[in-house]
């Protein structure tokens, strides 16, 4: 354990130390979040009923959230670690192989609950109204933190299957068409048959629902437990796979 | 067969090693074939003592660094075993991982954080912690002359001073057993020279030191013993003393400007005392009894056969010319190991 800590927090400050890296993760969803509500909030005014009375902002800040947690940043600094040889350096160390993975993650949850909280934030200043109050905005950060970490773990299978830094710093563009094939600009029921039908059965449709649901209806705990199925689904899956590459890496 | 017994195996004369006895790293019919079929390494045998400093000199691509990466545990072998510190490599890789320090040729420092930082994770890392890992850092990093720069990110760092924290940092846990490869590759003279006197220092200490380089004066200077490697074979194995030694007594050196090295060789073959030809980029090296004495027959002998010889210099064999009987070749991109340089040596 001792050793994810060390790991973590060297990975922490190297995020403090390269905010270069982060920056550009948080410009785009406050872009985004901006531009979108900019543009659509005459169209959908806070009479419109699934914003509860709330302006558009209230709505999109789940996606924005989605965008800034999801980065290959994690895969990126190990890839990179991988082609200046400081991973070989750890690979000879005493230590378990899964502490690199853990350890990096441990700088995701960090960076996710740093990026979220700032948008949250922002969201607020544009006038979104958390409906369940501070504890509620906890668990939205909650969430997006937890969705940060358990992607990471594709842009970290992605960087120890290909070692090559071209490919894991575009395999964050794989996030697009996930993030956009949910009811990000309007609810399921006003998505066409088939944008809905696809909508609903992309499981990141899910976490958007129940961040969602947090900022403009107020606690349902049913909408909760299938985000946090979600995030911990895929965060098993990708995380497993990774230790499993780690594991058999060179091997 | 098992490997982790402390049976002393002489009968094919592979030491099976225990912590108790003396042998640091052996290894047996070690190979390592690549995906795409290329044997970097292909079915070595060596026994490296305790204490000693062993050399592996080879040109790029020789098998060294894979050497060194199945000695480390970074690379399973596809064939055959080794054990380091008595410990069988694939068997007990956690724990021959305990043992070993290792710099690899790719320097492996994180450039984000600083000497100080990297040192105190690196004792993290082997267990040491809170004071304990700031006082062996703080004192490594006196040990190899970096206090000053202590507290300044790696990527600041010059060549030499990256590869000092790179040997430092192999060194936190004290270890058993050191692997070095090509420590000094792409260093300036002097700061070659302070990765020698570490490296002697360390051994000193303890540690018994397997380094791989493609420099004959560093492998003449520092290797208690050596062994050549090429084309993923150990084509040569002693002290360099024994090595040179074995080529037996003298070498000339015949530059050959503009006529045909075959017709020259022709014209020298049965010169009095010749042991053996080896034909070189530009010219012939000649293994003779008695090079000062050869020197009048081989100006007679190219003189009559109208060949126009350049210089002509008469050497003690040098691992150059250890290295060129054992492959065939010179050991490309060498710097101050020329003959020359060696009869000013001896």
């Amino acid at each position: 354990m001792s050793e994810v800590l060390l790991l973590g927090r060297r990975a922490t400050r190297e995020i403090v130390r390269y905010p270069e890296a982060t920056i550009p993760t948080l410009f785009i969803p406050l872009f985004f979040l901006v531009v979108n509500i900019g543009q659509v909030s005459k169209t959908f005014p806070s009479s419109t009923p699934f914003l509860n009375g709330q302006g558009y902002v209230a709505f999109q800040l789940p996606v924005s959230l989605m965008f800034a947690v999801a980065t290959a940043t994690s895969g990126l600094a190990l890839v990179t670690e991988i082609d200046l040889g400081y991973f070989d350096k750890l690979l000879v160390a005493p230590i378990r192989r899964s502490s690199i993975i853990f350890g990096r993650l441990t700088a995701d949850l960090v960076r996710g609950v740093a990026s979220s909280t700032l948008v949250l934030l922002v969201g607020i200043a544009l006038g979104a109204r958390i409906e369940t109050g501070i504890a509620g905005a906890l668990v939205i950060v909650a969430l997006a933190a937890g969705f940060g970490v358990a992607y990471a773990g594709f842009g970290l299978l992605v960087a120890l299957k290909t070692r090559n830094v071209q490919a894991t710093q575009s395999s964050f563009l794989l996030f697009f068409p996930l993030l956009f094939l949910t009811p990000n600009f309007v609810p399921f029921n006003r998505l066409s048959p088939l944008m809905e039908t696809l909508a609903r059965i992309n499981p990141v449709s899910y976490v958007i629902v129940g961040m969602r649901g947090l900022i403009i209806d107020g606690w349902n705990f049913g909408q909760i437990a299938v985000a946090v199925l979600v995030i911990v689904g895929l965060g098993a899956i990708l995380t497993g796979l990774s230790l499993r590459v780690i594991a058999t890496y060179d091997r | 067969m098992t490997f982790e017994t402390t049976t002393y195996n002489s009968s094919d004369g592979f030491v099976v090693t225990s912590a108790a006895d003396a042998t640091a790293i052996a290894a047996r019919a070690l190979r390592r074939t690549f995906k795409d079929g290329i044997e970097a390494v292909r079915d070595i045998d060596l026994t490296v003592s305790a204490g000693e400093v062993f050399g592996f000199l080879g040109p790029n691509g020789a098998g060294k660094t894979t050497t060194v990466r199945m000695l480390c545990t970074l690379l399973p072998p596809t064939s055959g075993r080794a054990t380091v510190a008595g410990l069988d490599v694939v068997e007990n890789g956690a724990e021959v991982r305990r043992r070993i320090g290792v710099a690899l040729q790719e320097i492996g420092l994180d450039p984000v954080q600083t000497g100080r930082e990297l040192l105190e994770l690196q004792c993290g890392l082997y267990g040491i912690a809170g004071q304990a890992a700031r006082s062996r850092a703080a004192e490594l990093l006196d040990l190899v002359g970096l206090s000053e720069a202590a507290d300044r990110r790696t990527k600041t760092y010059s060549g030499g001073m990256k590869r000092r924290l790179d040997l430092a940092s192999a060194l936190v846990h004290s270890p058993d057993v050191l692997f070095l490869d090509e420590p000094t590759t792409g260093l300036d003279p002097a700061s070659r020279l302070t990765i020698w006197d570490e490296v002697r220092r360390i051994n000193a200490g303890g540690a018994t030191v397997f380094l791989t380089t493609q420099y004959l004066e560093e492998a003449d200077q520092l290797c208690d013993r050596l062994a050549i490697i090429d084309n993923g074979r150990i084509v040569a194995e002693g002290t360099p003393e024994q090595l040179k030694a074995e080529m037996g007594h003298d070498v000339v050196s015949v530059t050959v400007e503009g006529a045909d090295v075959a017709a020259t060789e022709a014209a020298l073959s049965g010169l009095p005392g010749l042991e053996r030809v080896v034909a070189e980029p530009g010219g012939l090296a000649l293994y003779v009894d008695d090079g000062a004495g050869s020197i009048a027959e081989i100006v007679r002998r190219l003189e009559r056969d109208d060949i126009r010889a350049g210089a002509i210099s008469v050497a003690r064999p040098s691992l150059d010319d250890v290295f060129l009987r054992a492959t065939g070749r010179r050991l490309e991109g060498q710097e101050s190991s020329g003959r020359d340089a060696e009869v000013t040596h001896e």
